[in-house]
């Protein structure tokens, strides 16, 4: 075991900078890899992106995982399904119990309050309306039940909480019918989803809409941050975008919510954190096979909601393709710290905070060039704001294989969240079974052949090389 | 509906051994069965009320089937034989221990172990003749194919076979007070102009149409199919009602615009002959 604590320059421009050595990560004692792929479909080929990941506080053992992953049953399924855990992610079950044919074409999920509740925001096929779902026990057989739906929506994302024994819902989506072009919003639940209300966050003009991504994050005292770009203008296809933060006090309850951040340049709710960011709209394969533009993460320390940090991708200009950033408030988004990470060619941020206030970093970055190019996951903690910072690499595999199905490559995003002493989370990668490519080491449940290096199918027939899905854990630094 | 028709369609196909009902009408069962099915199999049962893999809880609906032989199965799915399926049977009183029958079901719960939930099942007299079975079945799954092709063409507005000539853009009426929007999903509509070398329903030789397809890599479009310059094939088309522009021209002539987004809707020249004889078979 080696624990490589890093020292890096808290710079503004880190990547204008001549890369900080680093000393090879080495393996960390208490990291789990797990490839969701159950032994039951080990002739699965399908290109698993976009992982997400809810688990309880109160009970390690449950977990729901989500991917692009199909019914394996084929086209004509009128269910898509997700992954269960009941041993605390050592082994994962697939049960189709989505509403949606095949697969779903976004989907985020969180845990309510009891166990084992489950909320879900899908974009159901076909025709990809939104579906805000619903189950009071995610191991059962039962389809998810429909609690709203509406057409023209974009990247449903799902945070809950409990407030005296009712869940609280936020889904950050992106809302095509949104007047005056300012279509950043949340739908909030205070009914554990029953209803749900539609409450708009841009206060400013855009270009005509927000960009995809709007991220919520709760703290135990009811606090609620939303994270969205502020695009303003565009020219070709790069937009040039704010970074905005919103806050609500109260938990978005009351009647005009998230008002309670507000910029002293305009006094206008929602605090810049960064303007005029260039973000590279590509929905082409871009990084590593990737399409890049809507990279976005907010994470609060649950227990002290003055700290909060942010996360975005964006375009330097310095010869990156995408440039990932991370800063820090402490006084409740009233100030921002400059940039305390800047990831060159980094992707799919994601942020958490543990109960002892450590920052957690997972990202995707792409190293090397051409056929040698690797995607790296990688987990960073911080203590201390990113002054020093523990990195751990999750996966180093292949860039340039297996070619690209569809888009997302890997994901537009993945997930990262944190229980007790420990960082959970989940993203996708080729699944050439190889140890040098999880340097932490992997358990597969499906079939495979390590010494060759083969994925097998159920007969030992080898099967062809895809993206799965990989669920981690990571011992929070004490 | 779903259940009690299963449940009938069980019931009429456990007399098949018995020979009760006349090999049309048995074989019309069958197909119901094998469309509602994505894992199909002979196997023998080895428990009542029981399960095979921990992520099920036992009932007295659950029963383990050891599996005889896989007759149908997702190629991600991995069931051989030998393996022990849980079985969710469609209604209580399940077949004894040592009965050995075919089993149409869905796949519902994929971990160690696969569990299935039952469509129907077929009993059959030990052994079963796994040939005559299979061939059965295939026979099934064929008449299923042959039926939905065929309400597919019903519902086409168009049937032609051709050739494409030329791929391009398209350029969409964009809908009044509404802006463009930028999303990943978006679709990138492009036109395929397809000339007619065969108009089976609604054209003719010669003529030229234009179709529709999603361009975008977006995974809400993944399996739509898609169009190539010089492509030649059998393709069932139907009246734009997706981008809301149901209009296009050739040569500055407006003309109806067709898609053609379900698998099913671009097959092969070679299947001309196919639809062709669908088309004729009342």
């Amino acid at each position: 075991m080696r624990t490589s604590l890093i020292a890096v320059a808290v710079a503004l421009c880190v990547a204008c900078e001549a890369p900080v050595p680093q000393a090879p990560p080495g393996k960390l004692a208490g990291v789990r890899v797990v490839d969701l792929i159950p032994v039951s479909l080990s002739g699965e080929t399908w290109q698993d992106a976009e992982p997400f990941l809810a688990l309880y506080v109160s009970n390690p053992q449950l977990l729901a995982a989500s991917a692009f992953t199909p019914n394996p049953g084929g086209s004509t399924s009128a269910t898509a399904p997700i992954f269960v855990s009941n041993d605390g992610g050592d082994s994962w079950t697939l049960r189709n119990t989505l509403p949606s044919q095949l697969q779903t074409a976004d989907i985020t999920h969180a845990v309510g309050g009891s166990p084992p509740v489950l909320y879900a925001g899908i974009l159901k096929v076909p025709g990809f309306p939104l579906n805000e779902l619903k189950t009071v026990d995610f191991f059962s057989p039962a389809t998810m039940t429909l609690q709203a739906s509406r057409a023209d929506i974009d990247q449903p994302f799902v945070r809950a909480t409990e407030v005296a024994s009712a869940d609280r819902v936020y889904v950050g989506l992106n809302d095509f019918d949104a007047p005056d072009g300012r279509t950043a919003t949340v739908d909030i639940s205070l009914n554990g989803g029953t209803t749900y209300t539609s409450r708009r966050i841009e206060t400013r003009n855009t270009l005509g809409q927000n960009g995809p991504s709007i991220r919520p994050a709760v703290a135990q005292d009811r606090t609620v941050y939303v994270a969205y770009f502020g695009w303003r203008s565009q020219t070709g296809s790069d937009v040039t975008s704010d970074v905005v933060v919103v806050r609500d006090d109260s938990g978005a309850s009351g009647a005009t919510p998230f008002r309670d951040l507000l910029d002293p340049s305009d006094h206008l709710p929602g605090r810049l954190v960064a303007t005029h960011v260039t973000i590279p709209w590509s929905n082409a394969p871009t990084l590593g096979q990737e399409r890049i533009g809507s990279t976005l993460s907010i994470a609060v320390d649950a227990l002290h909601s003055d700290n909060v940090y942010v996360a975005w991708a964006d375009r330097v200009g310095t010869g990156d393709i995408y440039t990932v950033h991370v800063r820090r408030s402490t006084d409740r988004g009233a100030t921002w710290s400059g940039d305390l990470r800047a990831l060159t060619n980094a992707t799919d941020a994601s942020l958490a905070v543990s109960t002892n206030g450590t920052v957690g970093l997972l990202y995707q970055q792409v190293t090397g060039a051409g056929s040698a190019s690797r995607w790296v996951t990688r987990l960073e903690q911080s203590k201390d704001g990113f002054a020093t910072h523990q990195d751990v690499v999750l996966a180093t595999v292949p860039a340039t294989t297996p070619p690209f199905q569809f888009l997302p490559y890997i994901g537009d995003y993945n997930g990262l969240l944190t229980r007790g002493s420990q960082f959970l989370g989940i993203f996708s990668a080729n699944n050439t079974p190889d140890s040098a490519n999880f340097p932490q080491g992997v358990v597969y449940q499906r079939r495979v052949d390590f010494a060759t290096h083969r994925l097998l199918d159920g007969s030992g027939a080898a099967v062809a090389v895809s993206i799965d899905p990989f669920f981690f854990s990571v011992p929070v630094l004490p | 509906m779903h259940t009690q028709t299963a449940i009938l369609l069980a019931v009429a196909l456990s007399f098949l051994g018995a020979a009760a009902p006349g090999p049309a009408s048995a074989q019309g069962a069958r197909t119901a069965l094998v469309k509602q099915s994505d894992i199909i199999f002979i196997g023998t049962v080895t428990k009542v009320g029981a399960v095979a893999v921990p992520e099920v809880p036992a009932s007295d609906r659950t029963v383990v089937v050891r599996v005889d032989q896989v007759l149908e199965k997702p190629a991600a799915v991995a069931l051989s034989t030998g393996d022990s399926v849980t079985v969710l049977t469609e209604r209580r009183g399940s077949p004894k221990p040592g009965t050995q029958a075919t089993f149409y079901t869905t796949g519902w719960i994929f971990g160690r172990g696969v569990a299935v939930r039952e469509v129907g099942h077929e009993l059959g007299h030990s052994p079963v003749a796994v040939a005559d079975q299979q061939e059965t079945v295939v026979r099934a799954r064929r008449e299923v194919n042959d039926a939905d092709l065929k309400a597919h063409i019903q519902k086409a507005a168009m049937v032609v076979a051709g050739r494409v000539e030329q791929v391009r853009p398209a350029e969409l009426a964009a809908a009044p007070g509404r802006p463009k929007r930028i999303t990943e999903h978006d679709a990138d509509w492009q036109e395929a102009i397809i000339q007619v070398q065969d108009g089976l329903k609604g054209a003719q030789a010669g003529q030229q149409v234009v179709v529709r397809f999603p361009g975008s890599s977006d995974v809400a479009w993944v399996g739509t199919p898609r169009f190539a310059v010089g492509q030649e094939g059998t393709f069932l088309l139907h009246k734009d009602s997706t981008t809301g522009s149901p209009t296009t021209t050739i040569g500055g002539r407006p003309v109806p615009a067709y898609t053609a987004l379900h698998k099913l809707d671009v097959l092969s020249k070679q299947d001309a002959t196919r639809v062709r004889a669908l088309i004729r078979k009342p």
